[in-house]
């Protein structure tokens, strides 16, 4: 695990992507009108032949991609989540998941990274696919992870929805870390609290888990690639092992990890008092940059320090987060 | 007998001897799938059967694909199914039935399609994907799609449409049935969706207009498609009440209700007059 500020790296997912179509001739690629910014330019160049521009029409280009899925190829669909998963829901649901096709639907921009406002602000897309029955739904951490991801998800059967930071990706874990699909993993050990995070706020959690640690108090930091199908053994395990169990999801706190893990933790009869860090029943907003939106909605450092500290029913008011600055090419999170 | 998964399926065969026959034949069939309850899809598969029997006619069996896009439509091309001998005849019995394979709204689990669904506008995106990868693959089959003109309302056909074009799948070719009937009643009365033939011509697409009930002229359409360099489009213009004089002028086109035994005794009629 590396520190922070973390160093960034462009277009990992997208060399990925094109590593693995040489070696599978069956991977082909297509872009809903977002091709540079989905990290498929690279493909385009490398594969002219198998990369298919959809325009701007999700309906179609799933509707597309389904039947290529049908008649044998692994089609990776591109588009920012938004597009991915709101406008082309039914096409998804009737025609890629009802007959459990191998379409992996690639959403960027997760939450509020966008700075672009509600349209263009997946805060919802883990809620809406995870509801859709026999898909993956798989939310990435880092670069190394994002580098692996293809290969990881190419030959497992039915859909999958990835969701990926668009722009510069931190690299959080080091070179050496292998992204498993089968379980969860627990990156540091505490007694204390048990902080599942998936995607963009495993950084804010390592970032929450070192101040707490600097006031006593332990925390089991898990992150969580792949929300469904959840790695319930590991959720409760870790939450048993814990007085308080944390989530931290750049989604809404309906329907995403937050959900998930609030659903095994009460079936397994292993509840603790939880704290669901993530968009509360609410829209974010336009704005200048992203790191104003983690912030102004909750999605910070800060956040997850408070949220912990109140769960554990701490006096006083909670300490402070020291926040890293990030150089140019560098990231921090809030 | 056990159906085919698909009519594309190699090793499949059928043949047609007579289409305008299949035709009727595919109206009597209806009706009594319909007949059990007394009503049902019956107005797609009046309004549909000379492009279903010209679709059995031309389509070459085991090869070339058929995407259904309504799914309410599947009626027909059971009926036609059973008629050649590709579905077993008391299989059609249990049509929309409890436990019945043969679900009334075809779904993944409908045998004899390359693509049925029932959520509507959904099969020409499916077609063309279809038509895309045998390209890429550089299979020499086409594939044929029936689209309804209530389809039409949905911007998602004519995303694909523009798709389609765009990237000239010309081994497609799409039926549409332009029966004027809705959930809600006429098409006319509920979305102007004419100029029909026009659009498809402006969305680069070679349009056909014709008689959807001349069954030669669909079945001759349907074979010169594949000489053109686009895809095409056959607008073919039809009634939900065609072929069965028995039912009532007012009778809806989407959920017809009707008069079993006479709908039986007139089609069985037409039939033996034919072969008389």
């Amino acid at each position: 695990m590396r520190e922070p500020p973390y160093q960034t790296v462009l277009k990992p997912y997208g060399q990925a992507l094109v590593e693995l179509a040489r070696r599978r001739d069956d991977v082909l690629c297509l872009s809903g009108d977002l091709t540079r910014q989905c990290e498929i330019d690279l493909f385009a160049g490398a594969f002219p032949d198998r990369f298919i521009h959809a325009g701007m029409a999700e309906a179609n280009m799933i509707g597309v991609a389904a039947a290529l899925a049908r008649c044998g190829h692994i089609p990776f669909v591109h588009t920012f989540g938004v597009f991915a998963t709101r406008r082309p829901l039914d096409q998804i649901i009737n025609a890629v998941a009802c007959p459990r096709l191998p379409v992996r639907i690639v959403g960027f921009m997760p939450g509020v990274s966008s700075p672009g406002g509600p349209s263009h602000q997946a805060i919802d897309d883990v809620a809406l696919m995870r509801c859709v029955p026999g898909m993956t739904v798989i939310d990435i951490a880092d670069a190394v992870q994002a580098g692996q991801v293809c290969d990881a998800i190419v030959d497992l059967p039915g859909p999958v929805y990835l969701r990926l930071k668009r722009g510069e990706i931190p690299v959080i874990f080091d070179n050496g870390h292998h992204l498993a699909l089968d379980h969860a993993d627990v990156l540091t050990s505490g007694a204390d609290v048990a902080l599942f995070a998936s995607g963009m706020m495993l950084a804010p959690s390592l970032a929450a888990a070192a101040v707490l640690a600097g006031h006593g108090i332990g925390v089991s930091v898990v992150n969580v690639p792949v929300i469904k199908p959840l790695d319930e053994a590991t959720v409760t395990r870790v939450s048993s092992a814990c007085k308080v169990v944390l989530t931290a999801e750049n989604h809404l706190i309906t329907g995403g990890l937050g959900s998930a893990v609030a659903e095994v933790l009460a079936e397994s009869g292993a509840a603790r008092p939880l704290r669901r860090i993530g968009l509360r029943d609410t829209f974010a907003e336009g704005a200048g940059t992203a790191p104003y939106l983690f912030g102004k909605y909750g999605l910070s450092t800060q956040s997850i320090v408070e949220g912990a500290w109140h769960a554990l029913g701490l006096p006083g008011a909670a300490p402070e987060a020291d926040v890293a600055d990030a150089g140019a090419g560098e990231y921090s999170p809030v | 007998m056990t159906s085919p998964a698909r009519l594309s399926d190699p090793g499949t065969h059928w043949e047609v001897a007579d289409p305008e026959r299949l035709a009727t034949a595919i109206r009597l069939r209806a009706v009594r799938m319909v007949a059990a309850q007394g009503f049902g899809y019956l107005g797609q598969a009046l309004s549909c059967a000379e492009q279903v029997a010209a679709l059995f006619s031309v389509a070459r069996p085991g090869a070339d694909r058929i995407v259904c896009s309504p799914g309410h439509y599947v009626i027909a091309f059971y009926a036609a199914a059973a008629e050649v001998g590709l579905i077993p005849e008391h299989a059609l019995d249990g049509y929309g039935q409890d436990g019945s394979a043969l679900e009334a709204i075809g779904t993944e689990r409908s045998p004899l399609f390359d693509y049925v669904a029932g959520s509507l506008g959904q099969g020409l995106s499916a077609a063309a994907g279809l038509a895309l990868s045998d390209r890429l693959r550089a299979r020499q089959v086409r594939t044929f799609a029936l689209v309804s003109d209530g389809e039409l309302e949905e911007g998602q056909v004519w995303e694909a449409a523009m798709f389609a074009a765009h990237h000239r799948l010309s081994a497609l070719t799409v039926l549409v049935d332009a029966n004027n009937s809705q959930v809600d009643g006429p098409v006319d009365t509920i979305t102007t969706i004419e100029p029909v033939a026009a659009k498809w011509a402006s969305f680069g697409w070679e349009p056909v207009e014709l008689d959807g009930h001349d069954v030669r002229a669909v079945s001759l359409a349907l074979a010169g498609a594949r000489a053109a360099s686009r895809p095409v489009a056959l607008i073919c213009r039809t009634s939900t009440a065609h072929g069965l004089d028995c039912l009532p002028p007012d009778a809806d086109g989407h959920f017809i209700k009707l008069p079993p035994e006479l709908a039986v005794a007139e089609l069985t009629g037409r039939l033996e007059r034919a072969r008389a």
